[in-house]
């Protein structure tokens, strides 16, 4: 993965009123931390990060120029995007070296046309790995071409480049082919959940206790 | 329709319809879903509707996951009534939802018809929605 340029610059002031004047000057808060050192608090212009994140991913590595010190290589750890209004609030970085051994997590992509009558369920979008810090794949593609129903892929079969080691449990399901559920499948499912909500209804409408009712023939005797 | 199998109380208080949600707000086992826009009490019987216009839009071929559940009844006074008396008797179940609660999920190689299935289900629920998907949203 290519490495991208940011220029970053040191924060002063911390707190949310400070984190919203950043915000509103169009930067992001971020912290900076690894191998043992103290962490550093820096804001990143917001736009050109969001490229970063939107074209290479969670798992660019970032050149940052903090200020006038020397260049610093990091690795977005997490990046908190607001639910609603969909902008990145915060950014943890770490700081990683040159030949770096790193933990991350790795996007899972499913390509190709299962066979007819089938329903693909992807149940990991991601596989945790460990990989050098600059040469961390981009994502790991499963092909899922004319795969029958009840093929499972699981996180120990998909195909690792060299040098990179699954860190996930190799026995957990990512790919799932399954048979893909009929028209009256789902009218069944339709009528008996129907049919049931009488009957739900009924048993839950428990008396109510003795005092409950007491205070209630008491309540209609005032009116 | 989905309804609670046991409950503690018969009658609550309403519950608290300020602030965001807290979390459920990625699409996290489908492909696409429908995210709330604002706060409302979502009713058992508008899942159900819901649930309904997405399967028969698809027809077949789509896997539905539903987030949400309606575990607070919420009471109503019989119409013509005076006050007092007492709480009224529990008249609907519902899901007390937030802001960026992504309510139902769905899987289907077809994004355009799945987009349209979404599309027809976010008309059965009270709030404004969004279909937000796996990858994440534009920023």
């Amino acid at each position: 993965m290519a490495e991208v340029r940011l220029a970053a610059e040191p924060r002063t002031e911390f707190g949310k009123g400070a984190a919203r004047r950043t915000r509103r000057a169009g930067k992001i808060p971020a912290v900076l931390y690894g191998h043992g050192t103290d962490p550093q608090h820096v804001s990143l212009p917001a736009r050109e990060f969001a490229r970063v994140v939107r074209e290479q991913g969670n798992n660019a590595i970032l050149r940052l120029e903090v200020g006038a010190g020397a260049n610093q290589l990091a690795l977005t750890k997490t990046v908190t995007v607001h639910p609603l209004r969909q902008y990145i609030e915060h950014v943890d970085l770490l700081l990683v070296r040159r030949g770096e051994k790193v933990v991350v997590d790795v996007p899972v992509v499913v390509t190709g046309d299962p066979a007819p009558g089938t329903l693909v369920t992807q149940d990991m979008g991601h596989l945790q790995v460990e990989a050098d810090a600059l040469q961390i794949p981009e994502e790991f593609e499963i092909s899922v071409q004319d795969y029958q129903m009840g093929t499972r892929v699981l996180a120990g079969e998909v195909t690792l480049p060299r040098g990179v080691e699954l860190q996930t449990d190799p026995e957990y399901l990512v790919v799932n082919v399954s048979a893909a559920p009929t028209e009256a499948d789902l009218e069944a499912e339709i009528d008996t959940e129907g049919a049931g909500v009488v009957e739900d209804a009924a048993e839950d409408e428990t008396p109510a206790p003795a005092g409950e009712q007491h205070e209630a023939a008491e309540g209609s005797d005032q009116s | 329709m989905l309804v609670p199998r046991k409950v503690k109380h018969r009658k609550q208080h309403a519950p608290k319809r300020a602030g965001a949600s807290k979390g459920g707000t990625h699409v996290t086992f489908g492909d696409y879903g429908i995210q709330a826009l604002e706060p409302a009490y979502v009713t058992n019987r508008q899942i159900e509707s819901a649930r309904i216009a997405i399967n028969r839009h698809v027809r077949r071929g789509a896997k539905v996951w539903i987030n949400i559940f309606p575990d607070r009844p919420l009471t109503k006074k019989p119409a013509e009534t005076r006050m007092g008396s007492g709480k009224g008797s529990p008249e609907h179940w519902i899901a007390n939802v937030k802001p960026g609660r992504v309510m139902f999920e769905m899987s289907y190689p077809n994004q355009p018809v799945a987009f349209e299935a979404l599309r027809r289900a976010i008309h059965k629920l009270p709030m404004k929605c969004r279909i937000v998907t796996r990858e994440g949203g534009d920023f």
